[in-house]
């Protein structure tokens, strides 16, 4: 399933910048650099990009401008990157983002549970 | 830190109008916006505006935005982008984060423009990957170059879920349905029609119950709503879809004037918290302005507008200009701001189902609910003529203010009359020529070109089409009625396309004579399929 439009019908063909790799959890994946991680991603039929603290649900893209932090993931080891907003870099590293964590059973922010 | 006559916070419509107007009158500005592209929306607007020549009608958002960004370069003014406004204080100062540094300014006056967020429904399901905003949806599309989903689901029948819903269709996707809880089409009947005639059903009167997935959409259920808003046993209905769009509103982003310690008020007409305004669009504290949808939700062509009143405001309130010339600058801005807000969408007549127009014509509530006209309704308006030979059909029945149709007519067929928001009459003493610059010109694709006496037996049906892949002469396929029903088969004899059009193409179909009030839109295709 193509995600990407080559040519719009007002916009007319596209453009985007140069097609670079980058690694998606451990996958390597193409994607436009320059374009939104999110939209790289969204190309590649990524939809979940992380999982709730609390219940581990999972959250993708909601609002694509940088306003509702859903889509954050783990971007080159930093968590809470807004993905619909941060361009794509070649070699760029994305993880599917756990709770603060990159891992499944970080779940819970640890520096909470010292509190 | 940095002293600036005028300080914008927001570089969308509103925000660079202001700015613009604002170095006309010579004041020192700047202009900070969160985003890496200045613009606000405009870019993702690819649909022509509704208004007249001074609001930019027929003109695609995207090209108004780029106009405003020259004509703001042209001027000099310094726009700050990734400068996310995080403080605006009483006393005129904000401060900015750029990168992880937060800086200072003042400025003598400040118009704030941040516009409006998208309000969410939450159902069961909501959260889950694959539902998303109206305005997600235009950005991925039209920004990113990326389609949402393939089966789409849209809620809410405003304005923004009746574009955006033509646009993913321009993209390629699939809508399955549109739901709005209100018992009519909120938006604009040519919007709505646009729709209908590809064969996208309305759900008026219906609400989302629960989006299905996992770990992401996989379907939807909807059901109907009865007048205390609870679902009607036994109307549920399900839809395979991927993705779930949101047009349910916006509200204002005033939190800055709240922080400024302006008094505010929660106004339903405004769509929310906004700060109290005198005509200027400044606030209970001398200098401070609000323009665009932070001051009350309405659209870009306003928005503009008010940008360019607080600016004259806050000039004379520095002394750049007379009491004088305000007056007089503020008379002109206000007579177009006016213009903009009568007809059946203003604000009074929100909620409210309309009978009759501002000329007493029946208003069709058949549209109102699906989408499109009864024939028998469409006839009485003053658009819609019979005549011999080719001549324009005008199904045009909602006073909405716009009027292009009537400049575009170089015979001068089309009246709208100084009113702007007058349904527009043909003339039947005057000859269409059958250029079709009537049908490209309007803003809600709701002018076709007919005529019955084509060939022995057969009419030409000429409409407005942007879909890709465009047909070509000699192609066959059907004709759809306004509901998006299959009537008869068609022929493609014509496709002209021009720079002026601006990628709206003007389609001719042959059809059988009887169909020549029927046919509305083509779709390729076998006869025998």
């Amino acid at each position: 399933m193509n995600m990407r439009i080559t040519e719009h019908p007002i916009l007319g063909k596209i453009e985007k910048g140069q097609l670079v790799k980058f690694t998606y959890n451990d996958t390597e994946l193409m994607g436009y650099e320059g374009e939104p991680i999110s939209a790289a991603l969204r190309a590649a039929g990524v939809m979940v990009h992380r999982h709730t603290a609390k219940l581990g649900e999972p959250r993708g893209v909601f609002c694509a401008i940088g306003r509702c932090t859903d889509c954050v993931m783990v971007v080159n080891g930093k968590p809470n990157i807004r993905t619909c907003i941060t361009p794509l870099t070649a070699g760029m590293s994305v993880q599917t983002q756990y709770g603060n964590a990159v891992n499944p059973n970080g779940k819970r922010r640890e520096r909470y549970e010292k509190i | 830190m940095k002293r600036y006559d005028l300080i914008v916070v927001g570089a969308g419509p509103a925000g660079l109008s202001a700015a613009i107007e604002a170095a006309q009158c010579g004041l020192n500005t700047v202009v900070f916006d969160e985003n890496a592209n200045p613009g606000g929306q405009l870019f993702k607007q690819v649909h022509k505006f509704f208004g007249s020549k001074e609001h930019k009608a027929k003109v695609r958002g995207f090209r108004i935005g780029s106009e405003l960004l020259a004509e703001a370069q042209k001027l000099g003014i310094e726009v700050v982008l990734k400068a996310t406004v995080v403080g605006l204080f009483p006393d005129k100062e904000i401060t900015v984060r750029v990168d992880d540094t937060i800086r200072h300014y003042k400025g003598d006056t400040i118009v704030v423009a941040t516009g409006a967020a998208e309000n969410v429904v939450p159902f069961p399901g909501w959260t889950l990957p694959g539902v998303i905003g109206a305005g997600a949806a235009q950005t991925m599309m039209n920004l990113q170059g990326i389609v949402p989903g393939k089966k789409i689901l849209m809620l809410g029948s405003g304005n923004v879920g009746l574009v955006v819903s033509y646009q993913l269709m321009q993209v390629g996707c699939e809508v399955l349905a549109l739901v709005d809880a209100a018992p009519k089409i909120g938006g604009y009947g040519v919007h709505a029609s646009k729709l209908a005639r590809m064969g996208v059903p309305f759900y008026v009167s219906h609400t989302i119950m629960k989006a299905e997935g996992t770990d992401h959409v996989t379907g939807v259920t909807i059901g109907e709503v009865d007048k205390d808003w609870k679902i009607v046993h036994g109307t549920e209905r399900h839809f395979d879809v991927d993705t779930i769009c949101m047009a349910v509103g916006l509200s204002p982003m005033a939190q800055l004037f709240k922080m400024a310690g302006c008094q505010m008020e929660d106004s339903a007409l405004k769509s929310g918290y906004v700060p109290v305004c005198n005509e200027y669009g400044e606030t209970s504290i001398p200098g401070v302005f609000a323009a665009g949808d932070v001051s009350g939700v309405e659209e870009a062509s306003s928005a503009m507008l008010e940008g360019r009143m607080a600016s004259v405001a806050a000039a004379e309130y520095l002394g750049f200009i007379t009491k004088a010339e305000l007056a007089e600058k503020a008379r002109k801005l206000k007579g177009a701001l006016q213009s903009l807000r009568e007809g059946m969408f203003a604000v009074e007549n929100r909620d409210k189902i309309l009978d009759k127009t501002e000329e007493g014509y029946d208003i069709s509530k058949h549209l109102l609910k699906t989408g499109f006209f009864l024939e028998e309704e469409l006839a009485k308006y003053p658009g819609v003529t019979k005549q011999n030979g080719i001549h324009a059909v005008i199904e045009c029945s909602q006073n909405i203010p716009c009027n292009p149709c009537q400049d575009a007519c170089p015979k001068g067929c089309i009246q709208i009359g100084a009113k702007i928001t007058s349904l527009p009459v043909m003339d039947e003493g005057k000859t269409c020529n059958g250029c079709g610059l009537c049908v490209v010109s309007c803003s809600g694709q709701a002018i076709f070109l007919v005529n019955e006496e084509y060939e022995d037996g057969y009419a030409s049906v000429t409409m407005p089409y942007e879909i890709l892949p465009l047909p070509a002469r000699g192609d066959k396929g059907w004709a759809l009625d306004r509901s998006g029903e299959k009537v008869c088969q068609a022929e493609v004899v014509s496709v002209k396309t021009a720079p002026a059009f601006d990628h709206t193409h003007l389609l001719t179909i042959k059809v059988p004579q009887d169909m020549a009030m029927k046919a509305r839109f083509f779709k390729g295709g076998s006869f025998y399929a």
